[in-house]
Order: C-alpha cells, then sequence, then structure tokens
C-alpha cells in the first residue's frame, strides 16, 4: 500500500480557465490539485493536457463521487476507473470527501450529510478499507461544509473524522473553510472542531471563499475571508508538513489574481513555522 | 435494509422530490438544510446540461431549455457517477417537448453525440498510403472478406433538416438559427479528428453500409446490399467511392483483407 509522503507546498486547484497559463507558461504553484472524475475518462483533450501539465507539477488527484458513506457500498467500476487514472499519474496522493453521495438508485453529484452515527462510522471505514486495497493506496478524506446536523448524530464531526483515521489508516485533507462554514451553520467553535482533529493525519489543507447568510453556503466563489485566514494561521503551524491550496471553482479570476492569494498562505505558514521555531 | 441505508433512500427521495414529508423529528433548520442541498442538487444539474448543450439552448431560447432541463431531470434523475450521465436522453426529452421543430431534439443529440466524441478513445486513423500498402500486399487477395474497423463513431438518422447549416449558425451566443431542409433524408455521423469531435452528413446507404461493417459485416455483403440497391452496374463504383471517402475523412482504423 502506498502511503502519502508529508508534501510541504502551496498550488491550486487546475481549472479550465487556467490550462493555457499552465501549458504555456510557469506557473508559480508546487502542485496542482484535479478534480479526479474529470480526468477519467477513455482519451483525449483532458488526458494529454493532464498528461503535460504532470510532466511539469505534482498532482493530486481530488474526487466527489466515491460516495464513502454510502450505505450499499461502493462502485467497483467507480474505484477500477479511479485506479487506472492514479496509475497513469501517479499523483502526490488520491482524496475524496467524507459524504454520501448517490443511493443504489441515483446520483445526487452532491456532497450529502452523513448521520454522525457509530453505525454510519461502521460502514465508513469498511467503506474506505475495500477503496484503499483497491487502489492500493491509503486515502485522504476532506471534512465537508454542511448545512444541516441530523437529530441521530451520535458523534461529532471532529471525533467521526479522528476514530475513521484511527481504523482504516486514512489521512485527512483538512477544508479550513468547511469546518468555519459547518461552525457558523451548526453553532460550535471551529478550534474545537481543529483541537479535536489527529492533526498528525493531515496531509492537505484547502482554503476557498463561501457565500454568508442565514445559511453560509460553501461557493469557492470569492476570496478567502479574513476569518479563514485566522483559522489557517492557527492551524497551519500545528501540522507537519502540508500541501496548501485554494479552491476556486466559480468566477473564476485570472492566474494573476489568484496567485497573491497563495502568495499570502505561504506568507502565513512562514510566519506561523518561524514562530513555532522560536 | 440498515437504518443508514434508510436514511439515505429517504433523504434522495427528499432530494428529488419537493412533495416528500419531512421525517417528524426534523424542524426548521434542518427543511432549511435540505433546501440548500435540493437547490444544489437541481443548479449542479441544470448547469451540466446548459454547458453541454450551448447551441440547443441558443436554438430554443433560455427560458424554454430552463423548462426543458427541469422536465428532464425531474423524470430522468441521474444514476451514474459522471455528470456526463446527466445528459443521457436529453434529445428524446427535447423530440417530446418540442415536438414541432424536431431539429431541436436532433441539434441535442449531436451536442450529447460530440461531447461524447470529445473523451473517445485514442486511437489513429489509417492514412491513405497506408490503405495503399495494404491493398497492395493483399494483391489478388479475397477482397470479399475484407473487414473494417472505424474509429469510436456515433451516428444518428434519418434527418430532414441541414444540421451542418445550423449547427455553424449557432456557434455565437446571440447568432440567429438557420433552419433549412435537406433535399433528401441524411444521417450525422459524429467522431474525433484529433483532438476535435467532429461530424458529417451522410446520404442513407452509405449510413447503412457503415453500419454493416461495424458490427462486423464483410465488404462482400456490403456489395451485395449496395447491388441490390442500386443495381450491378454502379455498385462496384459506389463501393468504392465510399470506402475512398471514409479513408480521406480519417474514419477507418483497421482493414483486414481475405
Amino acid at each position: 500500500m502506498i502511503v502519502p509522503t508529508p508534501f510541504h507546498g502551496f498550488g491550486l486547484g487546475l481549472r479550465r480557465e487556467h490550462y493555457a497559463d499552465f501549458l504555456d507558461s510557469v506557473v508559480p504553484v508546487d502542485f496542482v490539485e484535479v478534480i479526479s472524475e474529470n480526468f477519467m475518462v477513455d482519451g483525449g483533450k483532458p488526458l494529454r493536457i493532464l498528461e503535460e501539465v504532470r510532466a511539469r507539477h505534482p498532482v493530486i488527484l481530488h474526487g466527489v463521487s466515491m460516495s464513502i458513506g454510502s450505505a450499499q457500498g461502493l462502485d467497483r467500476a467507480y474505484l477500477a476507473r479511479l485506479r487506472l487514472l492514479a496509475d497513469r499519474v501517479e499523483p502526490l496522493w488520491v482524496s475524496d470527501h467524507l459524504c454520501w453521495t448517490r443511493t443504489s438508485a441515483h446520483n445526487s453529484h452532491d456532497l450529502l450529510p452523513l448521520p454522525l452515527t457509530m453505525e454510519a462510522l461502521d460502514i465508513v471505514c469498511v467503506n474506505i478499507n475495500q477503496a484503499q486495497d483497491t487502489l492500493g493506496r491509503a486515502l485522504l478524506f476532506e471534512n465537508p461544509s454542511s448545512y444541516m446536523t441530523l437529530p441521530q448524530d451520535e458523534l461529532r464531526e471532529w471525533q467521526f473524522l479522528a476514530e475513521m483515521t484511527q481504523r482504516t489508516g486514512c489521512f485527512l485533507l483538512l477544508d479550513v473553510n468547511n469546518v468555519y462554514v459547518s461552525a457558523c451553520n451548526h453553532g460550535f467553535d471551529p478550534a474545537d472542531y481543529i483541537s479535536g482533529l489527529p492533526l498528525d493525519r493531515v496531509r492537505q489543507i484547502h482554503l476557498a471563499g463561501h457565500s454568508p447568510g442565514e445559511i453560509v453556503i460553501d461557493t469557492h466563489d470569492r476570496a478567502v475571508c479574513d476569518e479563514v485566514w485566522d483559522l489557517y494561521a492557527s492551524v497551519i503551524g500545528r501540522c507537519g508538513a502540508v500541501a496548501t491550496m485554494i479552491e476556486r471553482d466559480d468566477h473564476i479570476p485570472a492566474l494573476p489574481e489568484l496567485l497573491p492569494e497563495l502568495d499570502h498562505a505561504r506568507a502565513i505558514a512562514a510566519h506561523a513555522r518561524q514562530e513555532i521555531a522560536a | 435494509m440498515n437504518s443508514l441505508a434508510d436514511h439515505q433512500r429517504d433523504f434522495m427521495a427528499m432530494l428529488l422530490d419537493d412533495a416528500q414529508p419531512t421525517p417528524s423529528g426534523w424542524g426548521q433548520r434542518h427543511r432549511s438544510g435540505l433546501a440548500v442541498y435540493r437547490n444544489n442538487y437541481r443548479t449542479t444539474l441544470i448547469e451540466a446540461l446548459r454547458s453541454t448543450f450551448e447551441r440547443t439552448e441558443r436554438l430554443v431560447g433560455e427560458a424554454a431549455f430552463r423548462r426543458a432541463a427541469i422536465h428532464h431531470v425531474i423524470l430522468n434523475p441521474p444514476a451514474g457517477w459522471t455528470l456526463d450521465t446527466v445528459a443521457d436522453g436529453f434529445d428524446q426529452t427535447c423530440s417530446q417537448l418540442f415536438a414541432n421543430n424536431p431539429e431541436v431534439g436532433v441539434l441535442a443529440w449531436l451536442e450529447w453525440a460530440m461531447n461524447m466524441a470529445f473523451v473517445s478513445r485514442d486511437t489513429a486513423a489509417l492514412a491513405a498510403e497506408d490503405f495503399v500498402r495494404h491493398c497492395t500486399a493483399a494483391g489478388d487477395g479475397d477482397w470479399t472478406g475484407m473487414k473494417l474497423d472505424f474509429l469510436p463513431l456515433l451516428s444518428f438518422g434519418p434527418i430532414d433538416c441541414d444540421l451542418v447549416h445550423l449547427w455553424s449558425s449557432l456557434a455565437q451566443p446571440g447568432d440567429q438559427p438557420a433552419i433549412r431542409a435537406l433535399p433528401a433524408p441524411h444521417h450525422v455521423l459524429v467522431w474525433r479528428e484529433g483532438e476535435r469531435p467532429v461530424f458529417a452528413l451522410q446520404s442513407e446507404t452509405e449510413a447503412r453500409a457503415v453500419k454493416a461493417l461495424s458490427d462486423g459485416g464483410s465488404w462482400g455483403a456490403i456489395c451485395h446490399e449496395l447491388a441490390a440497391q442500386i443495381g450491378e452496374d454502379t455498385a462496384a463504383a459506389e463501393a468504392g467511392r465510399m470506402l475512398g471517402a471514409w479513408i480521406a475523412l480519417g474514419l477507418v482504423e483497421k482493414i483486414a483483407i481475405g
């Protein structure tokens, strides 16, 4: 089983709007993350672009359709296809979300909230073990943003994640913005959430923007807000070597507008590490 | 069935159908959260349809397209892991909803097929000089037993509207559709040329020949069928013309003679 090696760096999600930049120039990133499903295809331009980008940068495969919380188990055809892509790309690691997206009949194409119960934990762990065995590598799972908690919940999300990593040996993709969004929506202290996580299992951090409102929505359509930067500053020094990434999926700006945000993350991380060293 | 499976079945039903009752233990906050997930679900699927069927949206207009997309998503909730499956059958939905404008369903099929061809398996077309080399090597071999492997192809038809003209007339936002009839019904053939999906119109006879060969039929059987359709005298020349056209278009991947 391939275990993700700690990787310290700063990167971006590879989006169509930036393909030309990544193919025609040297973009100052340490890695790129791609949405796995966009490249789980038979052939054509997407795979050619991914191969060219891979020749220049380490790549992370980030999925949205594994549905690790599905009570009916995992889609074997999906896993086989993901394995093909992972073997081809040789990514830093493969990640997905702690959520469910489908039943045996339908696929929501959304990251739906799991009941945080012991039964769900058992099922998630069985599914993670199957996915890791099929893919031949330990996986990372991201804490989702959520818009509701469920009456049957028995655990806090951070307890669920901690237990999950311990039972399966998987790692974490800590989305700091998602912690903030869920904290706003469910009224917990994001510091409690972070403190409850096994930070030594975090290999990657996501940063993104959200839409405020009565329910805060994880829209990835704007710059990272100050509160999320503060949360990032509070956690980055407590993790080991991690890959930090800015996620933008809507209203995607040109790279010259996005790269300064990544520089800001670099500066915060450097400052946090200096403080710890001192 | 375990309780997580029950929960997921019920939650999915609520996601797909506003009329589904929510569990008795749910309060306003749960219902507000569900509304966010419902909105995410619908927006994602409708945006996926809009990005696949840009020309169809230009043809029917934004409002009519949105109504068709909502109708399609409600009646055909996706089952597959890839968002591409949301587009499956949208041409049929359009054919039903725009029954008086058959070009809408045909255009939607073409957009779906171009999308599929874009990510079809990588392969190389047989070059004209390689074809000549095969022919020379075969000499007096059994040409009636010749078999062809085509590149991944998608075909549709027969159609009456001039799809080439309609396609180019809708290339940009704000373009006005140009709808005109073909002098005779044709079929549409879609494939990938390098990295670019392309399409061409074919006569009914040619489309039938491509289908028969794709299904494993022999060249002899095609010539026999052609002779029955257009007569012995012209069949051989027409078969040669079709083969030459397929080689020139880059549709043939492999050839096996006799």
